[in-house]
């Protein structure tokens, strides 16, 4: 019979989709105690497993066992009676309630007032959430709202969610994916407290350095199968090239190419732009970039960035100084403007800003050129040059989506969501390219190509503004680099003089 | 076998392709069945109720006429009301594209109607000339109200429903005002009848011995829903219209002109629903009651909601409310049930309508369950 060893286990699990296999043939037992890691590309199949554990699908094929038990896990309700909890990678908390009210919602401590009317006693909750939040140190003010609070907190928020319902088998779905650095240190001590606590944890995740740093196990997923369990000393490299089915280079190499810089492309003169709250994100910005140059601004996560890249786009008006595009002043121009222009923009968040979700691949290709040939002639849409445009673009840029160019949006995995975004942008001869964390929440087979296809183009003459808070990206792709602290930029530094040690220093605000 | 037949239903309910139309005439079964059991509880035949109903817009033979009539006659007086209903459904529709609610149908109605009237209406004009200068002057007068809230939202970021619901109350109290002063029948209270010639009615027609009247507005309704969707599908101003109606912020990443696209999408809308307004009171009825919006302009929400906001199921959707409003008197009168059953039956429609994405969720649940592949 099962083996009481695992506290999980999974036996021959099979899910179907239309037109795909998420999950094929899995066997895998996790112990109990133990920090699980679940690695696999985008759309490997790894959230389906989950979600299965979770209670949101049912396995056409194949047995789940709880504690050595056979269970049928029909709906989360059943699997949180279980003693299993999920953190999703999109939390799933209501912004206007209370900390307290979104931790017991469902399963609020009611009491009676004068014997006869319910009501919900939130001050004994927040007690226990108060004992929970200084057990596990996860701080949190249980009567703060949502959306008062920040994303780390939110986490918090879900983590507490499962320990308010006493979960003993804990889901992460990629939790490090919104994290800034510090907050991921944190998260990892909290994991390992669960750890210590007699928990255990499954984590699903792209990145590599967690399963070395906390994870005591991995199971490489790859397209629906499993590819393989290795213990989390087994080396990175193997676990890169067993997730994406072939040898893969971890470090983006710089070309072989030495960069070779031609004139300049873009040129920002003393810089000011506000940020949404009315005060100034950008103050007096200048810096210039030529063809062939990577420059690479990097900066703790809220320094300016995205308001420096938004105003480079044409997507917010300066409040000040110019901005300069191979010699002309578009300062003033919109966005319709400068795309024509040569500016080309990878935004941070792709599914505000980079897509219409509801759109298929073939229109989100188009939605920045369709009023030009030969998507449209004067005014009538080519609605087959859209299908050919796009289906050129699947293949050149390795797009995988179960229903080719048709594919809604909505329906892909997050990195294809990317990919799709990133062949936009690039097949439109820009001089200027602005990647704005082109590679956040993308797994090592997406962040190869995607570090490749930069260098390619840099390699083809243009200039590449990069925006990361990867200070590895940043070192191992940047020409220059510029550091933002404060809306200022402390420092431009060709990357060959510097060292992370010299940039982390300048990131902290040190040395000015 | 049991189950062969639900997981086809099911299939057939959330199907990328079919559930389009299978929503919706689940939702109009689900509504039919309700209204049944509430004519039932009144004590009446809920079948004779239903069959009146269609009876009552010509869709069924009466088992009596006065003189000179026939089903075609009731058919053409429901293909008359029927008109102004698309093509205030195509109005809401267009605007809700892109991202904007336009709940000022009535006023562009009334203002459309009221001025073609003024202008033409009492103009000794051959029809030739009276009927397509109604229609021009319909569109236009629409067009402008609409862009009007277009260009408020543009300019000085006014949300459309408080300017919408403003200029309806506005121009109801203005139209009956020269109503009263200068247009009005004394009998009737109303606004003179318009001259004949400008009448998008060809009234009093004699076909195989009956009379009936020819409806024009219906050609107009059944060319605006192509023109709508070609609009929509096959032109660069549609898809961008889509694409700041889905996600303004990516509208704005792309550069797609976002306050332009409102002005353009409420002056295609406004147009349409000056065209339901021409149709309407120079065409179903003759004159125009003063200080009174008509309500079909609210309906028309109801309706392209009820046809999930695509122009070809609005035509469904009208056709579907129309029978229940025109059908309403005759039922009435047949069965003795009140005619704001009538309303129950439309308001049933909408509550369940409104669940239509909830219905379809369920049944896509319901198959992942099972399974899904």
């Amino acid at each position: 019979m099962a083996s009481s060893e695992y506290i999980v286990e999974f036996r021959g699990v099979t899910k179907k989709f239309p037109g795909i296999t998420a999950n094929d043939d899995i066997s895998i037992g996790i112990r109990r105690g133990e920090i699980f890691a679940l690695l696999g590309e985008n759309g490997a199949g790894k959230s389906t497993l989950m979600s299965m554990l979770y209670g949101m699908y049912e396995p056409d094929a194949g047995d789940i066992f709880i504690r050595g038990e056979r269970v049928a896990l029909s709906s989360p309700s059943a699997a949180t009676a279980l003693g299993i909890g999920m953190v999703h990678q999109h939390f799933r908390l209501v912004p206007s309630y209370t900390i307290a009210e979104n931790i017991v919602l469902g399963m609020e401590p009611v009491k009676k007032a004068a014997e006869l009317f319910p009501y919900v006693d939130i001050g004994a909750a927040s007690k226990r959430i108060r004992d929970l939040s200084k057990t596990y140190g996860l701080e949190v003010d249980p009567a703060l709202r949502i959306e008062q609070v920040g994303v780390s907190t939110q986490q918090r928020v879900e983590i507490l969610k499962m320990l308010y319902r006493d979960a003993e088998i804990l889901i992460f779905d990629e939790p490090t994916s919104v994290l800034t650095p510090r907050e991921i240190e944190f998260l990892m001590d909290v994991m390992r407290g669960l750890r210590e606590s007699g928990r255990t944890i499954v984590l699903i995740t792209h990145k590599l350095e967690e399963i070395k740093s906390i994870a005591d196990r991995v199971a490489v997923l790859r397209r629906g199968k499993l590819a393989a369990i290795l213990p989390a000393s087994a080396s990175a490299q193997e676990m890169a090239d067993l997730t994406v089915g072939r040898p893969v280079s971890l470090s983006p190499s710089s070309s072989s190419l030495r960069a070779r810089f031609r004139d300049v492309v873009l040129q920002v003169e003393n810089l000011s732009v506000r940020g949404e709250n009315g005060l100034d994100a950008v103050k007096g910005v200048s810096f210039s970039i030529r063809g062939g140059e990577i420059f690479a601004i990097a900066g703790v996560s809220g320094n300016g960035q995205i308001e420096l890249a938004d105003a480079i786009a044409g997507l917010v008006p300066p409040c000040g100084g110019r901005i300069l595009l191979n010699g002309r002043n578009v300062t003033s121009d919109g966005v319709g403007r400068r795309t024509e222009a040569g500016v080309s923009y990878i935004p941070e968040d792709r599914q505000r800003y980079g897509l219409v979700l509801d759109f298929t691949v073939a229109e989100n290709l188009a939605i920045k050129k369709y009023r030009r040939a030969p998507y449209s002639k004067s005014g009538i849409l080519n609605r087959s040059a859209f299908r050919t445009e796009a289906e050129a673009m699947i293949a050149r840029y390795d797009i995988r989506a179960s229903g080719g160019a048709g594919t809604i949006a909505r329906f892909m995995s997050g990195g294809n969501q990317q990919k799709t975004i990133i062949a936009r942008e690039l097949s439109t001869d820009s001089s200027l390219m602005i990647f704005v964390q082109p590679t956040r929440g993308l797994d090592v087979g997406a962040i190869e190509n995607i570090h490749r296809r930069m260098l390619g183009e840099r390699d083809k003459g243009r200039a590449i503004l990069l925006v990361s808070l990867e200070l590895d990206e940043v070192m191992g792709l940047a020409d220059t680099i510029g550091v933002l602290y404060g809306g200022r930029l402390l420092k431009i530094f060709p990357a060959d003089r510097t060292t992370v040690g010299e940039v982390g220093e300048y990131m902290m605000g040190a040395a000015s | 076998m049991r189950t062969g037949i639900s997981e086809t239903l099911l299939r057939w309910l959330c199907g990328d392709r079919t559930s389009s139309a299978a929503v919706p005439i689940c939702v109009a079964l689900l509504s039919t069945l309700v209204s049944s059991a509430a004519l039932l509880a009144l004590g009446h035949d809920p079948v004779t109720a239903m069959a009146a109903f269609l009876r009552g817009s010509g869709l069924m033979p009466k088992p009596s006429y006065a003189g000179g009539q026939s089903m075609l006659t009731d058919f053409m007086s429901y293909l008359g009301i029927l008109a102004p209903m698309m093509l205030a459904s195509l109005s809401v529709i267009f605007c809700l594209k892109a991202g904007m609610f336009n709940i000022g149908v009535s006023g562009q109605m009334l203002a459309a109607g009221f001025l073609a009237t003024a202008l033409v209406g009492y103009a000794k004009l051959p029809s030739g000339a009276a009927r397509p200068l109604v229609v021009l002057i319909g569109a236009a007068v629409g067009g402008l109200m609409g862009a009007a809230v277009g260009y408020l939202k543009y300019l000085f970021n006014i949300h459309e429903v408080v300017s919408c619901i403003m200029i309806n109350h506005i121009t109801s109290y203005v139209t009956g005002f020269f109503i009263d002063t200068r247009y009005v029948d004394v009998i009737t209270r109303s606004s003179r009848a318009c001259s004949a010639s400008s009448r998008l009615t060809i009234a009093g027609v004699r076909m195989g011995g009956v009379r009936a009247a020819i409806p024009l507005g219906i050609l107009i309704a059944i060319t605006a829903v192509f023109v709508v969707r070609f609009l929509m599908e096959r032109t660069t101003a549609g898809f961008g219209i889509k694409i700041v109606g889905l996600n303004r912020d990516a509208a704005r990443y792309a550069g797609v002109p976002v306050g332009r696209s409102y002005v353009f999408a409420m002056s295609i809308g406004g147009a349409l629903a000056g065209l339901a307004g021409v149709t309407y009171y120079l065409g179903y009825y003759n004159s125009i009651v003063p200080k009174a919006l008509p309500s079909l302009g609210y309906d028309a929400i109801a309706v392209a909601l009820l046809g999930n906001l695509s122009p070809p199921a609005a035509v469904f959707s009208s056709m579907l409310v129309t029978i229940f409003q025109k059908g309403g008197v005759y039922m009435s009168s047949v069965t003795g049930a009140p005619r704001e059953i009538a309303s129950v039956v439309i308001a049933l429609l909408l509550l369940f309508s409104a669940c239509g994405a909830y219905i379809r969720e369920r049944a896509r649940s319901a198959l992942g369950k099972r399974g899904g592949g």
